[in-house]
């Protein structure tokens, strides 16, 4: 007996070893400081998005690095590097020396955590989030996919156009980075010839931090710690002096300010209509062409998602009828019933493949959204190109102009084909993914990855081929699911690449290249 | 022990059906076994979104459907073997504001081990200490991650568990047992998830946690039937809640607290069958479903 007691508690080692040898699980991307592929030395002559010029911000010359007053800032940062504690070291090695992507990291949670949707009152009703009260409940804002988009371009763009502001400045004075003035600083990133003044480190926190708090309210504390510890930590690795910090943040907040005052009146504030609107949007759509969408939920939502989110104004489209798509095929033509016959197919043979793609791309409530993949996306490119900071922003910049863009586009044919949905069509019809509440033609997904992945294409052509891949599995996962027509998808990867167009060819004329 | 009892409860957590198959206190003879089938149908229509009890009418009812076949091999008169794979399937009932297909197909392949520690004469009854250790693993690749249809949780899991028993002579006896369940990572089809924060992998964390039960019972009719009341719980030592209004997912912490009620009969005159019925309730929970599901099945003893 006891023989086989001991061949039991061996084996339950083991078993609980197999269950235990767990993979640590990443929270964030995995890399630390690397050097850039290139400085960029030119970089205050790109043309920015929303500023005048890369001087419209103005900041006073530095104190010369003789200066007392230098010599003060740089005895303190070479006394706190000398000696960093755990937590500083720790903050130094989190940030590190491209926080683009750490600020679009926490951008991407802030989206997961707001992007659920409301849900209805014991007595059927529904309560939209309002930005005068962000507690709620429900609680502000609710992060679908066009605020999404929207937050992240804000932040995108008032980034690249700070950081233009910083290079030109930073070109302009030539001041030193402190490891170069003193060789005996203890320096955590990769050292270069870039000059230190005003700090990009610190212009991408305060940007960051004051549009992020705009787009999430409820968030202001937590984002205020976080920038500044960021900003903390650009003297604990080494790279800056208080004075770098200063001036950044203030190009970091003018700039900001600029952006917000564009978000302020771009239209986003009316796109969540009241019934009686989206009532017409629909009735209107009706006289049209004979169909409408109805929301299937249980009970109803009277409105469907922002129905005017097609009306918000684009960044590089002049108007947002010459990028509508034309007429989808009507109910009971033949097109449409080859499409009915596509989708019940997908639905009696589910397999693990269709079920993978539907899954993978979903990006549905309670996730960054499509957008949020795509900048994931964008940000393992950045770390395998090693791009600098402001090539990072750059990227971002254009690639969330393009989705908004296309998103905007996207909402505007949604509603005013207001295109029934294949549950709505289909009778008895059932889906492995969530139908969501907005009309079906076209297909947001695809045309957020279309441009997501033409703009990608331009920044990294080595691979074009495989973001377009991407873009076009994105279109199909939604058919696979269940949740649009092949026709949806078809047109909004078309719609999506004509959108990114617009914006590639701004890209291509902003001294970049 | 003239005859192998067993005892069997599904557990009714909110996407996951696992069969505890090993928290009696009945040991099988050697070379002696019992095959059993088992056919269990349970639905809810509200469940626990952190510790708020609420209805959705997206999902609306969701009904699950399982059939565990299983099988119990005495190895040694102290050393027992149990082997069980439940086949279930879940849906929606109609109308639901979803229009989500539901889930079919094998869970889990469970393997426990059963030993006698003590049996032993205690005044007018008999005092028995057992442990049992357990392995379940994914026999088919359903998605954990789609909640509330997905049948398991997806990830191995080892449990050890110990089973004390006092009966009296008459019939009446009191069960208590406690199991540390050991659960591994789950697979799921995409790769970022929030859980109370970011995650950049496919991989999910599920939750390990302590199960534990107490027991009356009785024996009737020179011990040809039996009657059984059952207090059941669950404590994941650690996970996030579902959002609100939002889907489950399988890094939830999943608490529970259910009451299960159980006859079996042996018949006398057919040799080696017997009928068992169950009915189990969740009355208390976070992150679970409030289930109730009905059970019966037939069981046949053999020697090998």
């Amino acid at each position: 007996m006891k023989n086989i007691y001991t061949k039991i508690v061996v084996l339950g080692c083991f078993l609980v070893l197999t269950v235990s040898c767990e993979n640590d699980l990443p929270t964030r991307a995995n890399y630390t400081a690397y050097e850039f592929s290139g400085l960029d030395e030119d970089g205050g002559s790109w043309s920015p998005v929303l500023l005048s010029g890369s001087d419209q911000i103005i900041i006073d010359a530095p104190d010369d690095v003789t200066s007392s007053d230098y010599r003060a800032e740089l005895s303190v940062v070479k006394s706190v590097t000398s000696n960093l504690n755990g937590s500083q070291r720790n903050a130094v090695d989190y940030w590190t020396n491209n926080p683009m992507l750490r600020w679009n990291e926490i951008a991407l949670e802030l989206i997961a955590k707001y992007n659920l949707i409301p849900g209805p009152n014991d007595d059927g009703t529904y309560t939209l989030p309002n930005p005068a009260s962000p507690e709620g409940p429900p609680g502000f804002p609710f992060a679908h996919p066009p605020y999404a988009v929207r937050a992240l371009a804000y932040m995108s763009v008032a980034q690249f156009d700070g950081l233009i502001s910083a290079w030109h400045y930073k070109y302009l004075f030539n001041r030193k980075a402190p490891y170069q003035v003193d060789n005996t600083i203890n320096v955590s990133y990769n050292q270069n010839d870039m000059p230190s003044y005003p700090s990009d480190g610190a212009v991408i926190a305060a940007v960051s931090r004051d549009i992020l708090t705009v787009m999430f309210p409820l968030e202001k504390d937590y984002l205020i710690v976080k920038a500044d510890e960021h900003m903390k930590s650009l003297v604990w690795a080494g790279v800056n002096v208080d004075s770098d910090i200063v001036a950044g943040e203030f190009i970091g907040e003018e700039v900001a300010k600029v952006a917000l005052a564009r978000a302020a009146t771009d239209g986003m504030k009316k796109a969540q209509t009241s019934k009686v609107v989206s009532d017409s949007i629909k009735a209107a759509a009706f006289a049209r062409f004979g169909w409408q969408w109805d929301n299937l939920e249980v009970p109803v939502r009277p409105v469907g998602l922002a129905p005017l989110f097609g009306k918000v104004k684009m960044w590089s489209v002049h108007t947002v009828e010459e990028v509508r798509p034309g007429i989808p095929p009507a109910p009971g033509s033949p097109e449409y019933e080859t499409n009915v016959k596509e989708l019940i197919g997908y639905a009696k043979n589910r397999t693990e493949e269709h079920r993978r793609l539907a899954n993978y791309w979903q990006d549905g409530l309670g996730t960054y959204t499509p957008p949020g993949h795509w900048n994931k996306i964008a940000k393992d490119y950045v770390i395998k190109y090693a791009l600098n900071p402001l090539r990072t922003a750059r990227t971002f910049a254009y690639l969330n102009m393009a989705m908004m863009d296309g998103g905007i586009s996207c909402w505007d044919t949604k509603y005013y084909y207001h295109y029934p949905r294949p549950i709505q069509l289909i009778p008895g019809y059932k889906t492995i993914a969530g139908t969501p509440n907005f009309p079906s033609y076209s297909s947001g997904h695809s045309v957020f990855s279309a441009a997501g992945a033409e703009v990608l294409a331009y920044i990294f052509p080595a691979e074009a081929s495989q973001v377009r891949a991407w873009a076009v599995e994105a279109a199909e996962s939604r058919i696979c699911g269940g949740i649009h027509w092949r026709f949806d998808a078809e047109v909004g990867t078309t719609q999506g690449k004509n959108v990114a167009a617009y914006t590639v060819d701004i890209a291509k004329d902003d001294g970049a290249d | 022990m003239k005859k192998f009892i067993l005892i069997l409860f599904v557990s009714p957590l909110l996407q996951e059906l696992h069969a505890q198959t090993a928290t009696d206190a009945i040991m099988m003879k050697q070379r002696e076994s019992c095959f059993a089938l088992i056919y269990e149908q349970g639905s809810f229509d509200h469940y626990w979104e952190g510790t708020y009890l609420r209805e959705n009418r997206t999902i609306a009812t969701v009904s699950r459907k399982t059939i565990l076949p299983m099988i119990a091999i005495g190895l040694h008169d102290k050393l027992n073997l149990i082997v069980a794979a439940p086949y279930i399937k879940t849906e929606s009932s109609e109308p639901n504001g979803g229009r989500f297909d539901g889930a079919k197909g094998f869970q889990d392949l469970s393997i426990s081990l059963k030993g006698e520690l003590l049996n032993k004469e205690m005044g007018n009854g008999k005092m028995l200490l057992l442990s049992t250790l357990g392995y379940s693993t994914p026999i088919t690749n359903y998605l954990s991650d789609y909640r509330p249809y997905s049948i398991g949780f997806g990830a191995n899991e080892v449990n050890l568990r110990g089973i004390l028993q006092y009966k009296l002579n008459m019939g009446i006896y009191a069960r208590a047992s406690g199991a540390f369940l050991w659960r591994g990572q789950t697979k799921v089809e995409r790769d970022y998830y929030y859980a109370n924060g970011s995650y950049y992998t496919p991989w999910m964390d599920v939750p390990n946690a302590w199960s534990y039960d107490v027991v009356a019972g009785i024996r009737l009719f020179e011990n040809s039937l039996q009657l059984e009341a059952r207090y059941i719980g669950l404590r994941s030592t650690s996970g996030d809640d579902i959002r609100a209004y939002n889907a489950a997912q399988p890094t939830n912490k999943v608490n529970e607290d259910a009451v299960c009620f159980k006859a079996q009969y042996w018949f006398q005159n057919v040799k080696g069958f017997g009928l068992l019925a169950n009915y189990t309730r969740v009355v208390n929970g976070r992150n679970v479903a409030n289930y109730s599901g009905l059970g019966g099945g037939i069981t046949y003893q053999f020697k090998l």
